[in-house]
């Protein structure tokens, strides 16, 4: 047939970004034959340049990782000319090489794409999937893609983030086997154009990484203002002036002394009293006795 | 709001299926079903309940796509001898083969100790009921012995040690009844206590015992009684309750043996 959909993407990153994020570019790069790789882009730059990188690529969408602090990673979703962009922050990266996915699919073969169906309930999710579904599904008829179909993305929404993952399907009766990689968008802003424009949807449960560190930063201290203060408050318990009560003259009126008793002198020895602790043992002592005394006597 | 939908509305392209290959489902619903409210909402936290809603929903979105794919006459399954370049590479999964087989060995060595353990102490365990069992089958052997000796059983039965035990009970008993021997209160006080008797404490010249005078037969003593006049008339009766001396017993062991 002919390849009539011709969609590239274009993937590719900034300056300072982890080994990690390195193989997961690389990762999807080999599962998504219509995608092009381009070098490092200079942080100096401005982010509509992508757009102009993009147009002298020939590619009409956009994959762009961004890391920031040599911590957090941010991933760019775009339709180049015009269309909308969406900024994730990325999550819980698991990559190919990793030992635990043993899954394998045969590279360029198209996948298919899962989603959950809370993706056609909100509109910004909506636009999201379409996203999504340009993006991440090869054109038919592709020249590096292969026939088959024999994996399976995932896209699913659990805890207001979108989890990715990859099956291999090895049977027809959907036994599934991960092949890797993994990630975990939490969707931050949907913007009207490519890498700009005004700002079509802003989601309110993200929470910036710095703000979640700071925060981490500001309960640790605030415990520990906490224990300072219950400190001091002892301390002044402690140090506080004893109030000195004055002797009342008039508490000795009631007292009344004792009668003193005869002193009594014991000249006989009391009977002391032999502590049982056994019966038994008492009732054998007992008997040996009387034994004792049967055989003296007769 | 309005804005993302007239975005997408835009944005959305119109393609035939085949190109676009989506699926929106749920997931497939779990046969081992933990109740209503978990299944609505898959908790976050539980890795292995949201791996396998994961899973679910991918299995939900093949078991659809797969048949409509062969209606459209896209295939789906690699012909075993089509070889191409795979996304991960040989090596790549050679090493993730081995691992799985070490993680699989480690456990069958593990499983293996532990049942040499087990074993090992059941073998114990069936030594010393071995032993034991010796033990008292040596004991009864020498209490036969003991017994024949002292001329009770004239049978040589316990020779014979492939007469099981429930046949040789039903022999013994129809003989027993007939024999005469000593009754049998005096037969289980010799079982009990040993064909010897109590030999500790059985010849102590105490004031009991020699106060106790339950072993005297004036009859016996003083040779009188129906003895006398019935030998002649009978003859032998008495003869049988007095106790003959101490060389004719002896006469009379040697003799048996």
């Amino acid at each position: 047939g002919k390849w009539k959909n011709k969609e590239r993407v274009l993937i590719f990153s900034s300056r300072g970004i982890s080994f990690r994020t390195r193989h997961l570019m690389q990762d999807l790069r080999t599962l998504m034959p219509h995608s092009k790789a381009d070098t490092k882009m200079d942080r100096k730059d401005q982010l509509f340049v992508i757009n102009e990188v993009c147009e002298m690529k020939n590619c009409n969408k956009c994959i762009f990782f961004e890391a920031k602090k040599k911590q957090d990673l941010y991933m760019w979703l775009s339709n180049t000319p015009q269309g909308p962009s969406a900024k994730f922050l990325v999550q819980n990266v698991h990559t190919l090489a990793e030992l635990k996915m043993t899954g394998n699919c045969l590279r360029g073969s198209r996948p298919l794409l899962s989603f959950d169906p809370m993706f056609d309930q909100e509109p910004h999710y909506a636009l999201l999937k379409e996203l999504f579904i340009q993006i991440f599904s090869t054109p038919q008829y592709h020249p590096k893609s292969q026939p088959f179909v024999d994996h399976v993305f995932t896209f699913s929404i659990t805890d207001e983030r979108i989890w990715f993952r990859n099956y291999q399907i090895i049977e027809e009766d959907a036994s599934l086997v991960e092949i890797g990689p993994r990630f975990v968008l939490n969707l931050i802003k949907i913007f009207q154009g490519s890498f700009g424009g005004p700002t079509l949807y802003e989601n309110p449960h993200y929470q910036s990484p710095n703000m979640h560190r700071r925060l981490i930063r500001l309960s640790v201290a605030a415990k520990f203002r906490e224990k300072q203060q219950v400190k001091e408050v002892q301390k002044i318990k402690q140090k506080g002036t004893k109030v000195l009560v004055e002797e009342d003259p008039t508490e000795v009126v009631f007292e009344t002394p004792a009668e003193e008793k005869p002193v009594e002198i014991q000249l006989v020895k009391p009977e002391s009293k032999s502590i049982v602790k056994d019966k038994k043992k008492l009732r054998k002592i007992q008997r040996k006795k009387q034994k004792k005394l049967f055989r003296t006597e007769g | 709001q309005d804005g993302l939908k007239r975005c997408l509305a835009e944005f959305r392209q119109q393609l035939t299926w085949v190109e676009r290959l989506d699926v929106t489902l749920g997931p497939v619903p779990d046969p081992v079903s933990q109740g209503a409210s978990t299944s609505d909402a898959v908790d976050p936290e539980n890795d292995f309940q949201r791996e396998m809603s994961f899973y679910r929903q991918a299995q939900a979105a093949v078991l659809e796509a797969l048949p409509r794919l062969h209606k459209l006459q896209v295939l789906t399954r690699r012909p075993d001898d089509y070889f191409a370049e795979m996304a991960k590479s040989d090596q790549q999964m050679q090493k993730i083969r081995q691992k799985l087989k070490s993680k699989q060995e480690a456990m069958e060595r593990s499983e293996k100790a532990k049942q040499l353990r087990a074993m090992r102490k059941y073998g114990k365990k069936v030594q010393v009921e071995v032993l034991q069992r010796r033990q008292k089958e040596k004991k009864n052997m020498l209490n036969a012995v003991k017994k024949y000796q002292k001329g009770l059983s004239d049978k040589l039965d316990f020779l014979d040690e492939e007469q099981t035990s429930s046949q040789g009970n039903k022999k013994g008993n129809a003989s027993q009844r007939t024999k005469k021997g000593p009754n049998a209160k005096r037969r289980y006080k010799n079982q009990k206590f040993g064909f010897g008797g109590k030999k500790k404490g059985s010849k102590w010249n105490t004031k009991e015992s020699f106060n106790d005078v339950s072993s005297f037969q004036s009859k016996v003593a003083h040779n009188k009684g129906p003895g006398k006049g019935g030998r002649g008339g009978k003859g032998g009766k008495k003869a049988l309750n007095k106790r003959p001396g101490k060389r004719a017993r002896q006469k009379m062991k040697n003799r048996a043996r």
